[in-house]
């Protein structure tokens, strides 16, 4: 395999077979990707690090290992050699890791991640560290303070955000997959305008140790590949129980594989009205409405649900996460790490530190979340907004009694262009109303493409599931993928 | 003039002697360590790192909150208290806000007078110290050592009359603390720390006047000094026509004065909500039953037992119960002497009490065990041994361990009670102090018992003294 072109289409599952043949060494793989992270990244800025030479020692230990175990016949890792790119937010130890902020420039964490020691463990290749919005706070990739990450359907465009960094990457062939973050929509919107699978798992499935906190009870890492037995197999080597998160829960862990089944018989897939709104873009309710057709046609039945308080979830979301995200991003002081603006006193240090180093969006969210915790204003603003987000979580409760899976848009355009909303903030908030309600009752989502508008730009589709019911979702997603060519589609404007 | 009395309320924070801090496993307990080495990435509140509680900690709080009488919930949870300070590394402290681990509860204090009073608490809570700043040489110096060392917070009511009273509390305190084993209790290392909030009104009063709060004191006495001027103060002021104002005032040990730190204009906003990071403690039936298995019987419960059942009087048996080991060591020894109670405290307060002091151990850690003590007490019932050969023979056990019995029978220590070889050694001493024989035959009779003791000095103490006594009277006369 010398053409780099066909190395880099390679699906992780794909790749994984011609690696434990011997087809392919994990080197040759490195160095593709390599490759075309150099030709692509002027253009796409999906990364903020990267990490070549760690990649290539990390291979050729790989290469060895492949080697010894075709000898004695010992079995390998379960992900030996992958290719994987991990979001800026994620702690990778000796790797700098800035969360998309000027504050973090230079804070080099000493830990990993667990859910990113999980898959070193399993045998992945880290090629770099990809771009966020500044702490997670966007729907663009605009908001970070290390430039803004372009789609790789349209450069004009943005990728989506918070993970546009993980999206575009893997949507671009830089990577065969990619770790996100998703605290209202951080992996499914990006997934959607990128075209791309991305899984955001039930909260406290999988760990949050070494995730840079945003909204700590809405944070969830989850991650990007070509297919959805791609986000299987990762998924698997991901979740489980980490005695360091308090949060994180001991439930079975998933299964690596999805069989070929593409019988959806006695699936009851839920269509909630609330979804299908005024001002969505045509085009998204035609794929997403024709997606469902399509899943109604293999077995599965589809019922008309409501999710009543669904239009409470954006105000309801942006309390509780500035909120907590006032008290998360506290720690930025320019006391211990990170750079810091001297002064002649402490207050002024503070004051100064963070003042000149948070982006706009990052103040705007801390003074937001300061404001609703404040003496006075606290039982109308997070106590009320706790009560409604009960509401929101009993909705979906209700729901599951009814049917398994929930399918739904997942932003109500596709990717818009760079800038579009970068005077109106309000708008950009809007981006998230599909997504955050999922965050907001804990409960899985996956966004999935399921069209192409007349840009050319992709449509996703959003299903959520029950709490713990990431394999119900993998398990449609890879149906529809069996028998649907969206997902192989490749942007080609970028060559 | 009007008579004044005092409302003092004490807000305490007590150091748990865990071995590892309260949401990581660093060390807990740094005095004697150089600054930051007992601190990791989630200590130090370095991004992405989260909490995970120590069960140790509860059991501990528990522990102490049934001693306290306080009701121990089932559901508690923890909050952060948000504020910006170089040494508070998160800018937010854990601890628990509207929904304590305890609630209620009280201690009493018996009073000189015979009375008790009780001080009670609105709430217990568990959270996290902060760390410590220093300014040195115009630099601003942060240890984070303290970061996440378990706290429990209690608050008392206005309950507290006088500042011997207060004083008290913290005697009291620090003995249940040590009692349970739950804190060393150390107020110099700062293990028990004491904030006073202080007003005065006319005696019988009962409503509250605006209230002083003093801050920075750091030993027993402190607060006593510094709550006894600042009731000095408050009377003056208002003896003189002046209001109260809500000052914060700090103690300055070294000068033994109370300066003003700062005018108690706004409570600030420490915008406290739910800890998204940790669940809601549970604390079951099977837990706190776990934990509360091993309540001893409290101090004051021991010392009334201590009263009825041995016929100690109180003030022995408040010294006897001052400390859990000491009072174990009594009733322990009282069952291996069989004797009279009251002589086994005599025997305690003067003689182990004194060892105890001097080389600043508990009664524990004495190698004299009660067993021992009970057997010099029955070598001495029976007339083996004399009282000054008793009281060395305590010292000799400790320091070597061995059974008094044997330490007797290796060192001849048996009493001499023949009457011909003290006799011989009568003679002796009469021979060599002539000057002394003709002092004493001339009228200094009180030279008897200077003669006793060279008789005793001679036979290295064996001598029966009231024997050796009635040789030389008759020899002399």
């Amino acid at each position: 395999m010398n053409d780099t072109r066909d190395l880099t289409n390679l699906t992780v599952t794909d790749a994984l077979a011609a690696l434990r043949s011997g087809e392919l060494s994990c080197t040759e793989l490195v160095r593709a990707f390599l490759e075309r992270i150099e030709r692509l990244e002027p253009r796409l800025h999906a990364f903020i690090t990267l990490t070549p030479e760690l990649a290539l020692r990390q291979a050729a230990a790989a290469d060895r290992q492949y080697t010894r175990a075709r000898k004695s016949g010992e079995s390998t890792p379960p992900l030996l050699g992958i290719p994987l790119a991990v979001k800026d937010l994620l702690a990778l130890a000796g790797v700098r890791c800035t969360c998309g902020s000027r504050i973090l420039d230079n804070f080099v964490p000493p830990y990993s991640a667990t859910v990113v020691q999980r898959l070193l463990d399993a045998g992945v290749v880290v090629l770099g560290k990809t771009n966020t919005d500044e702490f997670a706070m966007g729907s663009s990739t605009e908001n970070s303070a290390y430039g803004v990450t372009r789609n790789p359907w349209n450069v004009k465009h943005v990728p989506g955000g918070s993970s546009g960094g993980s999206a575009a990457a893997v949507a671009a062939r830089m990577t065969p997959a990619a770790l996100g973050t998703d605290t209202g929509g951080s992996v499914r919107q990006p997934a959607s305008f990128c075209g791309v699978t991305g899984l955001k798992p039930t909260y406290g499935r999988v760990s949050r140790f070494g995730l840079v906190a945003y909204g700590s009870s809405l944070d969830t890492v989850g991650v990007f590949a070509r297919t959805a037995a791609d986000v299987a197999l990762l998924f698997s080597h991901m979740a489980g129980f980490d005695p360091r998160d308090a949060t994180s829960v001991d439930f079975p862990l998933p299964l690596p594989c999805l069989d070929g089944k593409t019988n959806l018989k006695d699936v009851r897939i839920g269509v909630p009205q609330e979804y299908f709104i005024e001002g969505i873009q045509p085009e998204v309710e035609g794929a997403v409405k024709a997606a469902i057709t399509h899943l109604e046609k293999l077995g599965a039945v589809v019922l008309p649900i409501s999710l009543p308080h669904t239009e409470y979830a954006l105000p309801v979301y942006y309390l509780i996460a500035p909120a907590e995200a006032s008290a998360n991003l506290a720690r930025y002081d320019g006391v211990r790490f990170g750079p810091r603006v001297e002064a002649e006193n402490i207050l002024d240090l503070f004051c100064n530190t963070r003042g000149q180093l948070f982006g706009a969006e990052v103040k705007r969210r801390i003074m937001l979340g300061t404001y609703a915790l404040s003496a006075g204003y606290y039982d109308a603003y997070y106590g009320q907004a706790q009560k409604v987000r009960t509401l929101i979580k009993q909705d979906f409760e209700k729901a599951f009694e009814l049917v398994d899976v929930i399918a739904a848009p997942v932003a109500p355009s596709t990717a818009f262009k760079i800038g579009e909303h970068a005077d109106d903030p309000l708008a950009m908030y809007l981006e998230d109303i599909f997504t955050l309600p999922a965050n907001l009752a804990g409960v899985p989502g996956l966004a999935f493409p399921v069209g192409f508008d007349y840009q050319g730009l992709p449509v996703g589709m959003q299903l959520m599931g029950a709490p713990f019911g990431e394999e119900m979702l993998l398990r449609l997603a890879h149906v529809y993928q069996q028998t649907t060519t969206w997902h192989l589609q490749t942007p080609t404007g970028v060559d | 003039m009007t008579e004044y009395e005092a409302v003092i309320g004490l807000e305490t924070h007590i150091q748990l002697n865990t071995t590892t801090k309260i949401f990581c496993s660093c060390k807990a307990d740094s005095w004697f360590d150089p600054p930051n080495s007992n601190i990791c990435p989630v200590c130090s509140g370095l991004p992405g790192v989260l909490p995970v509680l120590n069960r140790a900690v509860v059991e501990k709080a528990v522990l102490l909150a049934a001693a306290m009488h306080a009701e121990i919930q089932t559901e508690s949870c923890f909050d952060r208290k948000n504020y910006f300070y170089p040494d508070l590394p998160k800018g937010y402290q854990i601890s628990q806000y509207d929904k304590p681990l305890a609630r209620g509860g009280y201690l009493d204090l018996p009073l000189s007078d015979g009375s008790c009073r009780r001080v009670r608490i609105h709430k217990l809570h568990v959270e996290e110290d902060a760390g410590k700043t220093k300014n040195e040489r115009g630099r601003r110096l942060i240890d984070f050592n303290r970061c996440g060392v378990p706290l429990v917070e209690m608050v008392t009511a206005p309950d507290l009359r006088s500042a011997d009273e207060a004083a008290q509390y913290l005697i009291r305190l620090r003995q249940l603390l040590r009692w349970l084993g739950v804190s060393e209790a150390d107020m110099e290392k700062a293990h028990l720390r004491c904030d006073a909030n202080v007003s005065i009104r006319p005696k019988g009063a009962d409503y509250l006047n605006p209230k002083t709060e003093i801050k920075n004191v750091n030993s027993i006495d402190a607060v006593r000094d510094a709550i006894a001027k600042e009731i000095e103060r408050q009377i003056r002021e208002v003896e003189a026509g002046r209001r109260i104002e809500a000052w914060t005032l700090e103690w300055d040990e070294d000068s033994g004065k109370l300066r003003k730190m700062r005018s108690k204009e706004t409570e600030a906003d420490y915008r406290y909500f739910r800890e998204p990071d940790l669940l809601t403690l549970h604390i079951d039936d099977a837990w706190k039953n776990g934990i509360l298995k091993n309540l001893p019987e409290l101090p004051l419960e021991r010392r009334q037992r201590f009263m009825e059942q041995y016929g100690l009087p109180e003030y022995d048996a408040d010294l006897l119960t001052g400390e859990r080991s000491l009072s174990e060591y009594f009733e322990s020894a009282v069952k291996a002497y069989g004797g009279d109670p009251k002589r086994v405290s005599n025997w305690m307060m003067n003689d182990v009490m004194r060892m105890l002091n001097e080389s600043s151990r508990t009664a524990a850690q004495l190698q004299l065990t009660p067993e021992h003590l009970a057997e010099i007490l029955k070598l001495l019932d029976s007339g083996t041994i004399n009282t000054s050969t008793a009281k060395g023979l305590l010292e000799k056990v400790d320091a070597s361990g061995k059974a008094p019995a044997t330490i007797v029978a290796e060192e001849g220590l048996a009493k001499v009670s023949d009457d011909s070889a003290i006799r011989r050694v009568c003679e002796e001493v009469l021979t060599e102090n002539p000057k002394e024989v003709q002092s004493y035959k001339g009228g200094k009779v009180t030279l008897i018992g200077w003669f006793v003791g060279q008789v005793m000095r001679k036979m290295g103490g064996k001598a029966d003294p009231s024997l050796a006594r009635q040789i030389l009277e008759e020899l002399l006369r």
